[in-house]
């Protein structure tokens, strides 16, 4: 038996938060690296989860509690791993634990410090949507409820003015403007990589219009709109104010560019066709598709009354020949239709972007030494059909960043990867 | 010794004291007529959850000998098991104490500082009422068995036994087929993506033999299994000549993968055993054995038509494994005839895995032609078809290849009903949790993996044999003991009358017959305490240990009164 009985866990969605916590269940100690300042991943952007519905805060905050309350489990928010060196068994881990200003321990998130910050910036935990403070959460139900302080951004901290209007405001004493970026080491017998995936970036296909057009949003952008916790507190509210009565959600957006079927969207785009109909009835709804993707039994039937009830699906034997414009306060979407060029008159447009290598992922591959697949994610050994190891051994992969796939399919990896790790451990 | 109970008023921070009037509570809650004759202990602090308000918690309840606890702070789903942690430091049994949401239920939703302090009374009195009728419970400890028994030999249930048998765990690995291997061993390759052809699995089934610590059961069916996890006793029956084998086991895994639905059944598909018409997994067959797909007449097709879904509407769901291999049979029949034109017959593609979208480019490349459709009509080799827009055409081919959707394996059925699990409505086995713990079946102990779940290919089976086998190693653990659920239901025996109504309702099969005494009885090692029978009972003889319905009118007659 290995004497190290540490993990690492970089990235804390519910890949990274599941596979934790059955380490700590096996009596493992976990030390688990997140980027943002809060655990929890993509899953808490969204209201509700296909096929079922299910509300995401109810299935995901369970586990970002046990998580922190968890004594077996390190987690470090706002932090990155900067050096690894070592081999499986025994590797050696440096991690960056970014200053956050504001103590974990002290502070009981009561929002005071917020209020009073002068500096109002774009949130893009919020996809943009909305705006927060240089001292913020970044969304109301975060985890931990403990803000961060942008240090480029504070005036304080980016030296333009005096500024402590957040210290003053602190009943708990819980701002330090003094704290400053840890450096801490760790010894681990393996490592899982949980880091997900980013959105395929619209704004590279002129034709959609995307980033110029205001009623064009990409999928997450629209997960945010709908969220009770989001932007409009869960409002349809478009960019120019109004409610939309015609939407259009085109499908694969990115897929021929990248080069693969991203497999979940065309369930996010059924679900977010579902959304909107049932807060707005009378809204008309087109899904403008070439496959329709449904990759698990459950699927099907949830995908068949979207199709019934909320929504008209298109198809398109050539996504490619898809053109949105301006017309008016609206927007036209053009498509082929048996070879002739047809147009629908809408307001909203979401794009079921592709599920992308999340974009840190050339740094984060050379920092760990393993490869990358032609795609940009993370390979697996090759031919070893099902292995979640990576190219480096004691290094494993789980969840989105080893390609896209939906919910149960992150988890179910996450726990093969563990069962990878005991066998390290267990040698 | 007289009831010491300690009362504790948490502020928050602001977040209650700058809405409840907290002084107040502890005024009103020390003049309580109905407590004049208990000693009661009120203390107000800052942060009860803070290291340092716990030290003062453990503090207090030791300095005072308390012999009951009551907390008002925030949610219990937030804090209870803080507390429960301090009380495990001390004397006092943590059911011995309880928790009253201040927070939540009374600070945060009423604006009027009266209105919320007059409730946080009200729900603090209902609290230490309760408490008074609590019960200390106590943990338990059982010894488990480590072993498991793995139902189906395909690839998903030999890896998950390659990956679990160890010194410390036997595997016990049954199948009914007299060989081992399931549906995979009967292919000719696999994708381009997964290596082409079969040694990973040869070479693992190799490893399965030499394995001392897995024994391996072919031609064998279940026969019984009774317990719980970690103490399941279980028959097995062998097919050939009936003998019995008995053996303990802790868990359990069900891979008894998949069928495939009888094309007959699909009213639009007509042909007969002289048409050249096959199924998928005969093509596949017919390559592993012969490297070659002739016509019935021995002659070589010259125009093969491949017809994806069929029986999709009548499953009511996509395999998901079906576009992917009908691609490899298109590549096996292209590397095989050159200029054979081969046309597939799509409704959707379903392309689930990284690789696909490109194998499946490459095909297309090499002249596979690929048409939409939005229905056809089979009739011996020759398709009508209709494509997206309506409009019909018909072609003529030679062979006929074609999907068959994936159903659950024949016995399934009566499989679940013997471990006492749930199917979902398409008849595979349901997830405890399709989201969060898709690899759990409805019973605790027993897992399903590979295509017994629904329809999976290698790579899904593989990772799901090795998410159960993560599963079973950090719950059973060699050597460790298990501790069951504390606060579980309990029948009082002098009031049953035998109707057995708690029997059908309990969803974890924790209740049996006694049939000597002709009274239910709950096991408390598999009871989850969901309170569901208690309900049920229609004679009130089912209570739940927590949940008593003393404890409950006491609480409830404060805040109602
Ligand atoms: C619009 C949309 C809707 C969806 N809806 C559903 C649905 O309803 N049901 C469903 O099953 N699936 C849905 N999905 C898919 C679902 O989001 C994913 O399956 C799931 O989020 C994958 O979890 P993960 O843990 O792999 O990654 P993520 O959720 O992306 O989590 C990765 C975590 O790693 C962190 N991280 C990234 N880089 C680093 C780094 N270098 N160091 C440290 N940490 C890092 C990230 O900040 C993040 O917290 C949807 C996807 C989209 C795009
Ligand atoms: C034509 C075709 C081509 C395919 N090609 C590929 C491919 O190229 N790549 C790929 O990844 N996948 C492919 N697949 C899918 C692949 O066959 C499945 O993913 C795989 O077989 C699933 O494995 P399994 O162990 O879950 O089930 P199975 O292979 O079905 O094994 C289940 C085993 O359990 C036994 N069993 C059933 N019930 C009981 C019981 N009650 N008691 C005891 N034993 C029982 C059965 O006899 C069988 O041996 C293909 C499928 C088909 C039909
Ligand atoms: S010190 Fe910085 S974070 Fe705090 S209030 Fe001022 S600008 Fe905002
Ligand atoms: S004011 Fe203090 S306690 Fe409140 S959220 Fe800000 S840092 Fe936390
Ligand atoms: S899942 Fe659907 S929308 Fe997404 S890439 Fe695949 S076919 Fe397109
Ligand atoms: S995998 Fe392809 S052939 Fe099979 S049911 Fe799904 S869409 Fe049809
Ligand atoms: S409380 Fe729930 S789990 Fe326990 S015996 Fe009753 S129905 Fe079964």
């Amino acid at each position: 038996m290995s004497a190290n009985e540490n993990v690492m866990i970089i990235g804390s969605g519910v890949a990274g938060m599941e596979a934790a916590l059955m380490l700590s269940k096996a009596g493992k100690k976990v030390i688990l690296v997140e980027k943002l300042p809060i655990i929890g991943g993509k899953t808490i952007k969204n209201e509700e989860t296909f096929p079922n519905l299910d509300c995401s805060t109810c299935l995901v905050a369970p586990i970002q509690q046990s998580i922190l309350q968890n004594k077996d489990i390190q987690v470090l928010t706002y932090s990155s791993i900067e050096k690894v060196s070592g081999n499986r068994g025994d590797f050696k881990v440096s991690v960056r634990k970014k200053a956050r200003y504001v103590s974990l321990e002290l502070c009981l998130g009561c929002g005071m410090c917020y209020e009073v910050c002068p500096v109002v910036l774009k949130n893009e935990w919020e996809e943009n949507l909305a705006d927060k403070k240089a001292i913020y959460v970044p969304c109301s139900g975060s985890l931990p409820n403990v803000p961060v302080i942008d240090r480029e951004k504070c005036l304080n901290l980016n030296g333009t003015e005096e500024c402590t209007k957040c210290v003053e405001s602190c009943m708990f004493a819980a701002i330090d403007l003094k704290d400053t970026d840890q450096v801490l080491e760790f010894s681990v017998s393996g490592i899982i990589v949980a880091t997900g995936y980013d959105i395929y970036d619209a704004a590279e296909i002129d034709r959609l219009g995307y980033s110029k057009l205001d009623g064009v949003y990409t999928s997450l952008e629209f997960e945010r709109l709908f969220a009770s916790n989001g932007p409009t507190q869960g409002e349809l509210i478009l960019r120019n104010g109004k409610k939309p009565e015609s939407v259009a959600i085109i499908h694969c957006v990115g897929r021929e560019e990248s080069g693969y079927c991203s497999t979940v969207c065309c369930m996010s785009s059924s679900k977010h066709a579902h959304f909107i109909k049932h807060k707005l009835e009378n809204v008309r709804i087109f899904n403008l598709y070439s496959d329709i993707c449904l990759t698990d039994k459950n699927y099907q039937k949830f995908y068949d009354s979207v199709k019934s009830h909320d929504s008209e699906f298109i198809f398109q034997a050539d996504m490619n020949s898809i053109n949105i414009e301006e017309a008016g306060d609206k927007l036209n979407v053009k498509y082929l239709y048996k070879g002739k060029v047809e147009q629908i008159s809408t307001d909203m447009v979401i794009l079921a972007n592709s599920l992308v290598p999340p974009k840190n992922i050339v740094d984060l591959t050379e920092i760990l030494k393993i490869d990358r697949d032609k795609y940009g994610f993370i390979s697996v050994e090759p031919y070893e059909i099902g292995s979640v190891e990576t190219s480096r051994a004691g290094i494993f992969v789980a969840g989105c960043v080893e390609g896209p796939k939906d919910v149960q399919s992150s988890i179910l990896q996450a726990e093969a990867a563990v069962a990878g790790i005991l066998a390290v451990i267990n040698e | 010794m007289g009831d010491k109970i300690g009362i504790f008023l948490c502020e928050c921070g602001p977040n209650i004291a700058s809405k409840v009037d907290m002084d107040r509570i502890a005024a009103e809650i020390a003049g309580l007529k109905d407590f004049g004759d208990k000693e009661l202990v009120i203390r107000r602090h800052k942060l009860l959850c803070s290291n340092e308000g716990k030290k003062f918690l453990e503090d207090e309840i030791n300095s005072n000998e308390l012999t009951h606890m009551v907390c008002a702070a925030c949610s219990p789903r937030e804090h209870d098991s803080t507390f429960i942690g301090v009380c495990k430091k001390t004397k006092l049994n943590p059911y011995l104490y309880t928790m009253v949401n201040i927070r939540e239920q009374c600070a945060w939703v009423i604006p009027d500082k009266e209105q919320s302090t007059d409730k946080a009374v009200k729900y603090i009195h209902g609290g230490m009422n309760r408490v008074l009728y609590q019960e200390q419970l106590f943990e338990n400890q059982l010894d488990s068995n480590c072993d498991v028994l793995v139902i189906g030999a395909g690839i998903a249930g030999v890896q998950a036994s390659l990956n679990l048998a160890s010194k410390d765990r036997t595997v016990y690995l049954i199948e009914r087929a007299p060989e081992l291997g399931g549906k995979t061993t009967r292919l000719h390759g696999l994708l381009t993506e997964q290596g082409s052809n079969l040694n990973m699995i040869s070479q693992k089934l190799a490893k399965l033999k030499k394995n001392p610590n897995i024994k391996v059961f072919t031609s064998t069916k279940l026969e019984s299994i009774i317990g719980f996890q970690g103490n399941y006793e279980i028959v097995i029956r062998n097919l050939v000549n009936n003998d019995t084998t008995e053996f303990m086991a802790g868990a359990v895994i069900v891979a008894t993968g998949y069928e495939l639905l009888h094309a007959g059944e699909s009213a639009y598909m007509e042909f007969s055993d002289e048409h050249d018409v096959h199924c998928g997994l005969e093509i596949e067959a017919l390559m592993a054995q012969q490297k070659k797909v002739l016509k019935k007449n021995g002659k070589t097709p010259t125009s093969v038509g491949i017809i994806h879904c069929v029986g999709r509407e009548l499953s009511g769901y996509c395999s998901k494994i079906c576009c992917n291999y009908l691609i490899k049979i298109s590549s096996y029949i292209r590397a095989m005839y050159p200029d054979v034109p081969v046309v597939h017959y799509i409704r959707d593609l379903c392309l689930p895995t990284k690789d696909s979208q490109s194998f499946y480019k490459d095909v297309r490349e090499e002249g596979i032609e690929f048409k939409y459709i939005s229905g056809l009509n089979l009739k011996g080799e020759t398709v009508k078809y209709a494509d997206p827009y309506g409009t019909e055409g018909t072609d003529e081919h030679d062979m006929i290849i074609y999907a068959k959707s994936v159903i659950p394996a024949m016995g399934t059925k009566e499989l679940a009903q013997l471990l006492n699990i749930d199917l979902d409505e398409y008849g595979f086995i349901k997830e405890a949790h399709l989201k969060i713990n898709p690899i759990s079946s409805s019973n605790d102990g027993i897992f399903a993996v590979g295509a017994a779940h629904g329809p999976a290919n290698v790579a899904d089976s593989i990772i799901q044999a090795k998410a159960a086998v993560a599963k079973i190693s950090t719950q059973l653990i060699p050597g460790q003991k298990i501790v069951p659920e504390v606060k579980v239901s309990e029948v009082l025996e002098a009031y049953c009358t035998g109707c057995q109504t708690c029997l059908k309702v309990c969803k974890y099969g924790a209740i049996y017959f006694d049939d000597a005494k002709a009274v239910s009885v709950v096991n408390g090692a598999v009871c989850r305490g969901c309170g569901n029978c208690v309900g049920s009972c229609p004679s009130g003889s089912i209570r739940s240990r927590h949940f008593t319905n003393p404890q409950l009118f006491q609480e409830i007659k404060e805040a109602v009164r």
